[in-house]
């Protein structure tokens, strides 16, 4: 058994190696990256709910304004997707 | 399996590219892109000629259902643009130019949604076209209203050290407004794909297709045209 691991692990090649680091780093790009951008919208979404709440006369605005927020919250996370995107294909 | 994954993948960003010659230069196109690009402009011109048919001006007889529904859809989209413009000439100047770019950029998401067609803006080069329309719009027009000498100064605002500060955030814009199009599509193109080969052939892509391609499709487009308006917007202003 000892033998069979050895073996395996002398088959691993530089090649593999690097494509797992591949992987990884796509799954963590995005799991990491995603954080921030979930937050920020959510936190527009709910400031944005007070501001209804208070002022339901303003909901066309307030939409609108958190929208628009939101879009360039996330582009940190596009950006994530863009380099998983790059070392999964590309790379 | 993840072989397989990986070279499915590599399928859906493959690229018919035409090269051309032109002075001694070579000139690449991705003609999948450029031919999609087409197909949306076509699919709008004969929609707009389709919907002209029966317009007529209302003065004596009252309008058609057709001509009630386009004065109201106008009416929607010039009350967004005027409360977001600075001043109503403004919203008045720029109205045909935001119009035509949301509906292209909505026509070309949707487009993905059916078989056979790609939506050209999961081309990053379209993208990026249409971001640099808006870039170059802005800042000829801030030019144009501002005048050259309040819109140089403009650059070293609040400080003059700023300035390197102001010239990245400038060149950062039609990045992340071209990238933001590109990657929603990308990623909702790059999801359907997967799950149709790989998980559920039936039932889920369709479902999947109208969640990413129309619902995000259409907010995608809405924030690109508003964050042209925007961009335009703070160029214009003092």
């Amino acid at each position: 058994m000892l033998q069979e691991a050895q073996n395996v692990v002398s088959g691993i090649s530089g090649a593999d190696i690097a494509t797992a680091a591949k992987y990884i780093a796509a799954g963590l790009c995005m799991g990491i990256g995603a954080i921030g951008p979930a937050i920020g919208e959510g936190m527009a979404a709910a400031h944005a709910l007070d501001g209804m709440a208070r002022q339901p006369e303003m909901q066309g605005a307030l939409l609108r304004t958190m929208v628009l927020g939101q879009a360039i919250t996330e582009t940190t996370g596009i950006y994530s997707l863009l380099i998983a995107i790059v070392l999964l294909f590309v790379i | 399996m993840f072989e397989q994954l990986a070279g499915l993948l590599t399928h859906l960003g493959e690229k018919r590219i035409a090269v051309l010659r032109l002075f001694g230069a070579e000139v690449r196109f991705d003609t999948t892109a450029l031919v999609m690009s087409w197909v949306v402009i076509v699919l709008l011109i004969l929609l707009a000629l389709w919907l002209r048919r029966g317009l007529r001006q209302p003065v004596e007889e009252k309008p058609n259902r057709t001509q009630a529904a386009l004065d109201g859809l106008i009416d929607i989209l010039k009350s967004q643009l005027s409360g977001n413009f600075a001043s109503e000439r403004l919203a008045i100047m720029m109205f045909p130019f935001i119009s035509t770019l949301f509906l292209y950029v909505l026509l070309s998401n949707w487009l993905g949604v059916v078989p056979y067609l790609s939506s050209p803006t999961q081309n990053i080069n379209i993208t990026m076209g249409l971001a640099l329309l808006v870039f170059f719009m802005s800042h000829v027009l801030a030019v144009k209203l501002k005048g050259t000498r309040r819109y140089l100064k403009g650059f070293l605002e609040p400080y003059a050290f700023m300035l390197p500060i102001n010239l990245v955030g400038e060149v950062a814009k039609p990045l992340s407004h071209a990238f933001r199009l590109f990657g929603n599509i990308l990623a909702g193109t790059i999801l359907i794909t997967v799950v149709m080969v790989k998980f559920a052939p039936i039932i889920v892509p369709p479902v999947l297709s109208i969640f990413f391609g129309l619902f995000f499709g259409g907010i995608q487009a809405f924030v690109f045209a508003i964050l042209a308006v925007a961009y335009i917007n703070v160029a214009v202003e003092d």
